[in-house]
């Protein structure tokens, strides 16, 4: 279950420009609604922006293994900034499912240009209605700043939207360092659609990708309120070394594990072209649920000092209950891996055949 | 068994409800959304006042300030969870002698109500007063806090700094909680008032919150800051008084079920949010979510009975300790729930940051924290189920 030694080097590397560039710049990029010149150009720098994009098209040609690795890691630094740093703004799946036509038209003049406006949203949850090549409505929210290309998806279809939408710009909860827009579309068109599975493994992907940021900043969270427990003292003792809290703390990690091995193991079927797609879900599902307790966790473990600003905790908490609505959120994903189990008899069977 | 409410407190919740909807909720609103806590001459308070409130308890120095009947716990539990239905933050804004009158009153000297608390019997303007127990390294141990008292002639000096406390720049005076021997402990410590403008008091930093950002909450520092004798809570050592008094906080309290009542407060302005959502967008026929909402409903209905349960022990002057612990336990969880959930089923529309739900989610984690964190909660109760060692 350990990543080759590739992959590894990819996880030191973005770790590495995570901890220099994203962790000591997190609230001026939440006041700027972007990240900085200088993190964006190192992004651009160590290649990240073509993870996945094949490697006919000058990419990295990696799977959605890398893509939840790195995920986790910008994450653990800055999830709003990891989403604004992507020129395609998470939606290289959708484009890919959609086709080399679609990837070249409106993937690669943002990859070249290193920077995009691409949104993604949820369909279904959107206040849309879409007539043939027609979209008209809102969509309540985006983690992007003025986007000028739309990526919507639903369980069974995934569509592009590139002119009529008007953006704009909302506070947001959480991953403010993404910038944030409300979108209207009047006479909006659908540029590209695909549906059936190719769409659903697109949805499945970008599940395991928001799921990874899920991931990176619980891991933050998990992380620094441990470190803060064994240093603090109350009662004579690190706060750590109170039962309550060290069950907590232990707590917090087992979710964090267990979910990340859900997140490893989709995304590794969905490279070696196993079913995926309610596996995804699920994991995702997880995320959430461990995100509802390590959120507020880790406030909780610096008592009134998580509730301060001064403290990353309170922004961790707020990043993850956003990035746990997104992609539809908890219902829409458990709703998607039970429709996935209703097609099988023994979910759990362990697969023997090769 | 009686759970109705009795027709006085059903007016006063009436009139507080139509008051929160009218003035807190937007005063809140406004407040989140500056990022900061209302100014002190906002026109909100100058309303609040204008309209009765801020004024002490205390009967006045002739004993006949008019004072309508003195609330009982239960009816001021019920009023703080209406309140917090609207503003949560505000309530705490709310101008008056707030935390430390009832230590005033308890233990104050006649001569130290006159001159602390008789500003607050009619008001000229909003006043404020506030209690100064945490310190950056120490809040749920107060026993080991830091702020030193050393004799000095006639008066005292008191050094060292203080957090988090709530109202502190804008107070008249300061209850500032000091030791005046560290290796007593509890023991050792004492309360003193601390003017606004006495020479030493100073640093005023308001913290930049997650939420209830309607009041502030405020760090500030104590350097070399003298105070008379006369500023000492209670004067010199008056132990019957004092020993009656803490055995009395022991045995009864009001403290927690009220953080309790404010998070049912929060949690069913969260559910009924939700509820709202719901309907509007005709999600009530789902099961899956209609049970979750069944189910925080049920829970926030807990979470308020435990909550009226424990007061209504301390109006009849039974013990209350494990009652009163549970219910904040409990009601802060189930606040952060109900909250929870609303973000869930309004999905974006929670994202985009400026829905009420999205506030309450982000004001409710601090019943989690204040007046003892959810894990002192349970110490304190464990300590009577299994007698937890200290
Ligand atoms: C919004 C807000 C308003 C406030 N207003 C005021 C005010 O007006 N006046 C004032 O004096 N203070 C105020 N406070 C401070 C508040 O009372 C403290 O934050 C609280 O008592 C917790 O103390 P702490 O922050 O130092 O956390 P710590 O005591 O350092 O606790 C950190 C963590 O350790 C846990 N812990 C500590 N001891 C144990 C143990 N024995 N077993 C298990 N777990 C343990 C706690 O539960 C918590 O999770 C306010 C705080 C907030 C957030």
């Amino acid at each position: 279950m350990d990543p080759s030694d590739e992959l590894l080097v990819l996880v030191e590397t973005t770790r590495q420009f995570a901890n220099e560039e994203l962790l000591p710049a997190i609230r001026e990029a939440e006041q700027a609604r972007g990240p900085g010149v200088g993190a964006r150009a190192a992004f651009e720098q160590i290649g990240l922006s073509r993870l996945e994009l094949p490697e006919s098209l000058d990419g990295a040609g990696l799977g959605a293994v890398a893509r939840v690795l790195v995920n986790e890691e910008l994450a653990a630094a800055d999830p709003g900034a990891a989403w604004a740093l992507d020129p395609l703004g998470g939606a290289f799946p959708v484009l890919a499912a959609l086709g080399d036509a679609a990837l070249e038209r409106f993937g690669l003049p943002r990859l070249d240009a290193s920077q995009g406006r691409v949104a993604l949203a949820w369909a279904p949850e959107c206040a849309l209605t879409i007539e043939g090549e027609r979209v008209d409505g809102s969509v309540a929210y985006v983690p992007c700043e003025a986007p000028d290309l739309l990526a919507l998806l639903a369980p069974d279809s995934v569509m592009l939207v590139a002119d009529g939408i008007t953006a704009e710009p909302v506070r947001g909860a959480g991953l403010r360092a993404a910038g944030g827009s409300q979108l209207r579309l009047e006479g909006a068109s659908v540029a590209a659609r695909v549906k059936g599975s190719a769409a659903a493994k697109a949805v499945a992907r970008v599940r395991l990708q928001t799921a990874a940021l899920l991931l990176g900043v619980m891991r933050h969270a998990c992380e620094f309120s441990r470190a803060y427990a064994l240093e603090r003292e109350a009662f004579g003792k690190p706060i750590a070394h109170h039962q309550a809290l060290a069950f907590l703390i232990t707590d917090m990690q087992m979710a964090l594990d267990g979910a990340r091995l859900l997140v490893h193991e989709a995304a590794w079927r969905l490279d070696a072209g196993l079913s995926c797609v309610g596996e995804a879900a699920s994991a995702f599902a997880q995320c959430i649920e461990a995100q509802r307790l390590i959120g507020p966790s880790g406030v909780q473990i610096l008592g009134g000092h998580g509730f301060m600003a001064d403290y990353p905790m309170e922004k961790a908490m707020r990043e993850a209950r956003a990035l746990a609505l997104l992609v539809g959120g908890f219902d829409a994903a458990v709703e998607c891996a039970g429709q996935e189990l209703t097609r099988t008899e023994t979910p759990l069977g362990l697969e023997l055949a090769s | 068994m009686d759970f109705s409410i009795d027709p006085e407190s059903r007016r006063r919740l009436e009139e507080a409800r139509a008051w929160g909807r009218e003035a807190m909720r937007p005063a809140g609103i406004e407040a989140d959304r500056m990022g900061a806590p209302l100014p002190v001459d906002h026109a909100y308070f100058k309303r609040f006042v204008e309209r009765g409130g801020g004024r002490t308890r205390w009967a006045g120095p002739d004993g006949k300030a008019e004072r309508g009947p003195r609330a009982s716990v239960v009816t001021t539990l019920l009023l703080s969870e209406e309140l917090a239905y609207w503003d949560r933050g505000i309530t705490v804004a709310d101008p008056g002698p707030g935390l430390p009158e009832a230590s005033v009153l308890g233990l104050g000297t006649e001569e130290q109500k006159e001159r602390f608390l008789g500003p607050f019997l009619d008001l000229d303007r909003p006043r404020w007063a506030c209690f100064a127990m945490t310190e950056p390294g120490a809040g749920s141990d107060a026993a080991a806090i830091q702020t030193q008292a050393r004799r000095d002639g006639d008066g005292w000096i008191l050094n060292g700094a203080k957090c988090f406390i709530g109202g502190a720049s804008r107070a008249d005076w300061i209850l500032v909680q000091a030791t005046v021997d560290p290796t007593k402990g509890r023991g050792g410590q004492r309360s003193f008032f601390v003017e606004q403008g006495t020479p030493g008091l100073g640093d005023f930093k308001i913290e930049k919150k997650m939420g209830l950002k309607a009041y502030e909450s405020t760090s500030f520092r104590l350097e070399d800051c003298r105070v008379p004798a006369e500023n000492l809570l209670g004067g010199e050592p008056r132990h019957e008084q004092k020993a009656g008094f803490k055995r009395a906080m022991a045995t009864f309290n009001a403290g927690r079920p009220v953080i309790a009542a404010n998070a049912v407060g929060i949690g069913r302005a969260a559910l009924d949010e939700a509820l709202a959502f719901a309907r509007e967008h005709e999600l009530l026929g789902r099961d899956r979510i209609r049970d979750r909402l069944e189910a925080m409903t049920r829970k926030l209905r807990m979470a308020r009975l435990l909550c009226l349960r424990a007061g209504q022990l301390a109006d009849a002057e039974r013990p209350n300790v494990v009652e009163a612990s549970t219910s904040k336990a409990m009601a802060a969880t189930v606040g952060m729930e109900a909250a929870t959930l609303g973000m869930e089923l309004i999905g974006l529309v929670g994202v985009r940051g400026d829905h009420l739900i999205e506030k309450l989610y982000r004001d409710v984690k601090a019943m989690d924290i204040v007046e003892g964190t959810g894990q002192i909660q349970r110490m304190i109760v464990a300590r009577s189920l299994v007698q937890l060692p200290r």
